[in-house]
């Protein structure tokens, strides 16, 4: 083996990279049955930008039902399958494909210099059990659809509408879809890196994708298994769950939530590596603490498999049980706040451009440490005990998910928005977007923490009156987020059609997928290069060996003393 | 390529002293409040363990809102200060740092020892919590679909959807469930547990102040799960023992001739009924048409829908079988219907139901 | 043999040979490998759930076997017969294990024979399982926990074998068309490494649902 540039040995990983297989020429070969991963990442953002569309409207009915306390506009037959479907379309529908399978499939690949992933066949079919489940999951309205919440408990989910037959096969096909790209993108990081690109090189996105992937198919199989249960229990009547038959309901929670709170990690760690890089890339500084960052995402995940039962702290379990879970939880903090801390060290000291993606990555920060204080609130099981089962749950969890997994799947897709699509967006459009979003979002959900606490319960079509004003203000101000959704199509309609052409780099970031020309073409890289560092020290060239010019670059070849440079400021 | 580097700062930002001590002075003032407010969550302590818990949530929220105070305003901070200037050439950067070990191994300690003592006082609650007395009086809540319950040592028949307890003493609740998993909150004693069909699970309370406070369903638990609530009703121990008393003499309170005897109807009262209806029926029976559903058909046309001549039991729709319906209840592949016993409805009772039900059909 | 970081042969393949193609099919049936072992850690977490969900279920109540229809206690298991059935399906372990020795020596007619011998005794042991599923006197899937747990368990079992005796015919009839050499035969690894975890998955159940 040679030695190149210190640092890089040449090693065989290249060989397989080598091969460059002409682009397909059918359309339906092209955009419908591809195997570019690139492709792929791109129809998993518009189904589950759908999907989104979808579950945001039924969220606007949830807020619109709750402006008045007797309920506004439907029945609470209605109203319990419009949560249920919400909450089921949000994780396994939206947030969950939009970061792993969109941004991973399309960022992933070229940050560590690959053409592809391990397995492309397998990418495309994991892709199209998406669609496919959705549509399955979204016909039970047809047949009546969950009304249980997306928890969906026996007792009362053995008594609920066929369409929770329905639920059960729709989340496990998902179930295997996550899965096939959780090992997918393992065996990705793992074996198809390129030269020189050891482990402590790797942009901070690919190693939120390597703390995810194991989650994706370790825990996804323990929710198919408790789903698959459920169904057969429902349909064959074998007794897994029924008390009244020798089961037991709390038997699904531990199931249920064995898998759900990985889930949970599953839908913010990518969104953490998200973060990673817009900040670095606005400030113009290297991130703070990568090693940090880095190794906290690969303990919060495996931390993360044994805290499950914090869902269940008022289910009966035994009391000295609930104490070691609880501690877990609690420790889950430390590698959390330390990222957090990290990240507002990057943006001190920053030269910061503040574009669309930086004010997303922001807002995230003070969202999502918001989020997590209230997770703190409830890990501390006396105070569960009061907390359980009511607003200031679903106060928390629209904290961590909108506000921290939402607001970094903008700051992403604002971000790589020029990469995917070689234009750019209207910025003024877009920080009135961010701010109608981060405005409306924090004044829908911050009251329902003290609804929480004041007593009122969860999935409740109806409540006490006493509720009344601050329902309705929550209920208002969700109508502003609602408008930034909508203003949100309609920047990247605009940007589709009448967007100014975005060059290789427009935001002078120096991670890979940044060398090659917007939109990237078919085979990534004219040649795979090698890696020398880190990508993040702005003060130093770019790590790379062997990057042939970008077309449409607008300096001269990049080569080891380049220093990209924004073009949009 | 020449660069214009941001100088790097031997200072650590234009008012990051300012900006610091407004932090420490927002976060006392805040903790200050917290510690200070006799009602920290916005709710009256009705007794034991609130007081506890409400330490625990003091805590809790002195703590958050130091860090949140640090995180929001430093950040907000960073990004007004550290902006770029507006006129500085593309290629600035800002200050190549990549870690900073003394920082940062405090920034990782300091969280671990908030959060070992965060655990220590969360256990030591939880403990005060298993410790708590409850050996005076014990009462058994029973969860159905959509009501409560409570059955009392000495009382031969279940009180329905009210819980008396007496004041300043130590009580056990045993809870379970007859159907589906349902909750049992009672918000101003901060205490709640699952009703898990199958399970019994426990909590121990002790009212101190007296009051009409609600036992709010926390669990999904079907339909009406939004309409199942019960009353607890704290009072001294002198009202609870006239209460006491006055439910285990009532024989009339819910017992009741066999089925199958026809009920003696006699002159009911629709407007008592009305109110009983709303009390009572309302859950999970509107008083619109037939097809009106909530848990349970519209019960308006009761008597006067031709298309609807039959109970859910198979019966005719006449008085009498209406009276018995609801004093036997009902069970089957329609549903549940408690029984006039569950319901703590008696014969009279019955008969102003079925004379207010009457007169809405003539409507 | 040294390649260079930029090689001259951008696109498309290159035209050295041998070393090149060598370590192409190894570089792939690297992330293969890691790919398929990572499926069966996916599918060993598909049977520990059911046997958690069993073991619970199992000490949620004071005696075990639970009581039948008829109020009774349900009969145990038959071991002595399952025990027959479990040396049938991990004799086919051994057999499948030779099989692939052989294969890797270039003795074909010996792959051969004991590739039939691997399949044959993993329809045996389906068979075996048919067997027990017609005699266990347990109230049937639907019955109680304990028809629940056990015929859940065992058919997800079963169901594996089966695709693995699916698998293990196509992989065979793969070698007759000439798809794999002695240097190159993932997909008998795969085949192999599948059918040892079936082996394993089924100690487990043994012990679970006979012994203890």
């Amino acid at each position: 083996m040679a030695t190149v540039a210190p640092g890089v040995t040449t090693g065989p990983y290249h060989a397989v990279l080598d091969h460059i297989h002409p682009e397909p020429t059918s359309f339906i070969r092209k955009y419908i049955f591809s195997i570019d991963a690139k492709v792929i990442g791109i129809q998993y953002m518009i189904t589950g930008a759908i999907f989104f569309a979808i579950s945001g409207f039924m969220a606007e009915l949830i807020r619109t039902q709750l402006l008045s306390p007797n309920g506004l506009i439907v029945s609470s037959a209605t109203y319990n399958s419009i949560y249920s479907m919400h909450g089921s379309s949000m994780v396994w529908f939206v947030v969950i494909p939009l970061l792993t399978g969109a941004f991973g499939n399309f960022v992933m690949p070229m940050q560590i210099g690959a053409r592809d992933v391990a397995f492309p066949w397998l990418n495309l079919v994991a892709f199209w059990i998406f669609p496919v489940a959705g549509v399955i999951l979204f016909s039970s309205f047809l047949v009546g659809a969950p009304d249980a919440g997306w928890t969906e408990y026996p007792p009362i989910s053995l008594l609920g509408p066929p369409g929770t037959n329905l639920w059960c096969i729709a989340v496990f096909l998902i179930g295997i879809s996550s899965t096939m790209t959780g090992i997918n993108f393992l065996v990705t990081i793992f074996k198809m890196r390129a030269p020189g690109m050891t482990f402590t090189r790797m942009p901070l996105f690919v190693w939120a994708q390597f703390a995810t992937a194991p989650l994706s198919f370790i825990a996804t199989t323990a929710l198919g298994a408790a789903l698959a249960a459920l169904f057969i229990e429902r349909v064959f009547g074998v007794p897994f769950y029924d008390p009244k038959r020798g089961g037991s309901p709390v038997l699904w929670q531990h199931m249920f939530w064995f898998y759900s709170h990985p889930a949970v990690y599953i839908m913010i760690i990518p969104g953490f590596g998200i973060i990673s890089e817009v900040l670095p890339t606005f400030a113009r500084k290297p991130i703070f603490g990568y090693k940090m960052i880095a190794f906290s995402s690969v303990a919060i995940a495996l931390l993360s498999f044994s805290v499950w039962a914090h869902h269940m702290f008022t289910s009966g379990m035994a009391p000295w049980l609930q104490l070691p879970f609880m501690i877990v939880t609690m420790v889950i903090a430390i590698p959390t706040g330390v990222k957090i801390f990290s990240w507002m060290a990057t943006l001190w000291g920053g030269a910061i451009n503040w574009k669309t993606p930086a004010l997303y990555a922001t807002g995230f920060l003070i969202t999502f440490t918001y989020g997590g204080l209230t997770g703190f609130f409830l890990a501390a099981i006396p105070a569960d005990y009061h907390e359980h089962g009511t607003y200031f749950v679903v106060a928390h969890f629209h904290y961590v998910l909108y506000g921290g997994s939402i607001m970094s799947l903008f700051a992403g897709l604002y971000y790589w928005w020029p990469k995917m699509t070689g234009r750019m967006y209207n910025e003024k459009l877009g920080q009135l977007q961010f701010w109608l979003t981060f405005i409306g979002f924090n004044a829908t959900f911050t009251p329902m923490h003290w609804l929480g606490l004041m007593g009122m319960p969860r999935r409740v079509a109806t409540y006490d009156p006493q509720f009344t004003f601050w329902n309705q203000f929550a209920s208002i101000s969700s109508y502003v987020m609602a408008a930034g959704a909508l203003l949100f199509i309609y920047i990247l309609i605009d940007s589709l059609r009448n967007g100014k052409k975005a060059g290789p780099n427009p935001w002078g970031a120096r991670t890979l997928e940044w060398m090659v020309s917007s939109p990237a073409p078919y085979y990534n890289f004219k040649k795979i290069p090698a890696v020398l560092a880190a990508p993040y020290d702005f003060g130093n060239p770019l790590p790379y060996l062997g990057l042939e010019a970008a077309p449409g670059a607008t300096e001269a070849t990049p080569t080891h003393s380049s220093h990209p440079v924004p073009t949009h400021l | 390529m020449a660069q214009r580097v941001v100088k790097p700062k031997t200072n650590l930002g234009p008012g990051f002293w300012p900006v610091t001590a407004f932090i420490v002075l927002l976060s006392a003032v805040m903790v200050y409040f917290v510690y200070t407010s006799p009602m920290p969550i916005g709710l009256v302590q009705a007794g034991d363990p609130a007081p506890t818990v409400d330490e625990l949530f003091r805590f809790l929220g002195a703590v958050a809102a130091c860090i949140f105070n640090l995180v929001t305003i430093y950040t907000i901070y960073f990004g007004i200060v550290f902006a770029r200037p507006k006129n500085a050439p593309p290629n600035t950067i800002g200050v190549q740092i990549h870690d900073a070990p003394v920082l940062e191994f405090w920034w990782t300690a300091i969280p671990t020892i908030l959060v070992v003592i965060l655990a220590i006082y969360s256990t030591k609650i939880w403990a005060d919590l298993q410790n708590t007395q409850g050996d005076v009086l014990t009462v058994e809540a029973i969860g159905y679909q959509f009501g409560f319950q409570f059955r009392y040592p000495k009382l031969a028949n279940p009180v329905v959807n009210e819980l008396h307890l007496p004041l300043n003493t130590p009580t056990t609740i045993h809870i379970t469930s007859r159907d589906v998993i349902h909750g049992f909150w009672i918000p101003e004693l901060r205490m709640k547990a699952d009703m898990v069909p199958g399970l019994i699970t426990t909590i121990r309370v002790t009212p101190t102040r007296a009051g009409e406070y609600r036992i709010v369903c926390t669990e999904f638990c079907g339909v009406a799960h939004s309409k199942m609530y019960a009353k607890a009703v704290l009072e001294s121990q002198q009202d609870f023992s006239k209460w006491f008393a006055k439910q285990g003499g009532a024989s009339g309170g819910g017992g009741g001739s066999a089925g199958g005897t026809p009920l003696a109807l006699g002159a009911g009262k629709a407007d008592a009924g009305q109110t009983l209806f709303g009390q009572k029926c309302s859950a999970c029976h509107s008083t619109g048409p037939y097809d009106q559903k909530q848990v349970g058909p519209g019960l308006g046309k009761l008597f006067s829908d031709p298309t609807h001549p039959k109970l859910v039991n198979g019966k005719d729709v006449t008085p009498q079988n209406v009276a018995a319906l609801i004093h036997d209840g009902y069970q089957g592949d329609m549903g549940v219907m408690p029984s006039a016993q569950v319901n703590q409805i008696s014969n009279s009772d019955i008969a102003n139901l079925v004379a207010y039900l009457a007169s809405l059909s003539k409507k | 043999m040294a390649v260079s970081v930029a090689p001259a042969h951008g696109i498309g393949h290159g035209d050295d040979d041998h070393g090149h193609d060598d370590i192409i099919y190894r570089e792939t049936r690297d992330m293969r490998l890691m790919g398929f072992v990572l499926f069966l850690g996916a599918d060993v977490v598909l049977f520990s759930s059911y046997i958690f969900a069993y073991i619970y279920l199992r000490n949620s109540i004071p005696a075990w076997p639970p009581p039948g229809a008829d109020g009774h206690q349900l009969p145990r298991l038959d071991t002595a017969f399952a025990a027959f059935n479990s040396i049938v399906l991990f004799g086919s372990g051994v057999t499948m294990h030779w099989a692939l020795e052989h294969w890797k020596h270039a003795n074909r007619s010996r792959f051969n024979v004991f590739m039939f011998l691997t399949i044959l005794l993993g329809v045996g042991f389906l068979g075996g399982q048919a067997y027990e599923y017609a005699h266990a006197a347990i109230g049937g899937w639907s019955g109680n926990t304990f028809g629940a747990s056990f015929f859940t368990l065992t058919g997800m079992h079963g169901l594996h074998v089966a695709v693995g005796v699916g698998f293990l015919i196509a992989l065979w009839i793969q070698t007759t068309r000439g798809v794999y050499t002695k240097e190159r035969f993932f997909g008998l690894t795969a085949g192999t490494l599948y059918w040892h975890f079936v082996d394993v998955i089924w100690v487990g159940l043994f012990f679970l649902f006979y012994l203890w």
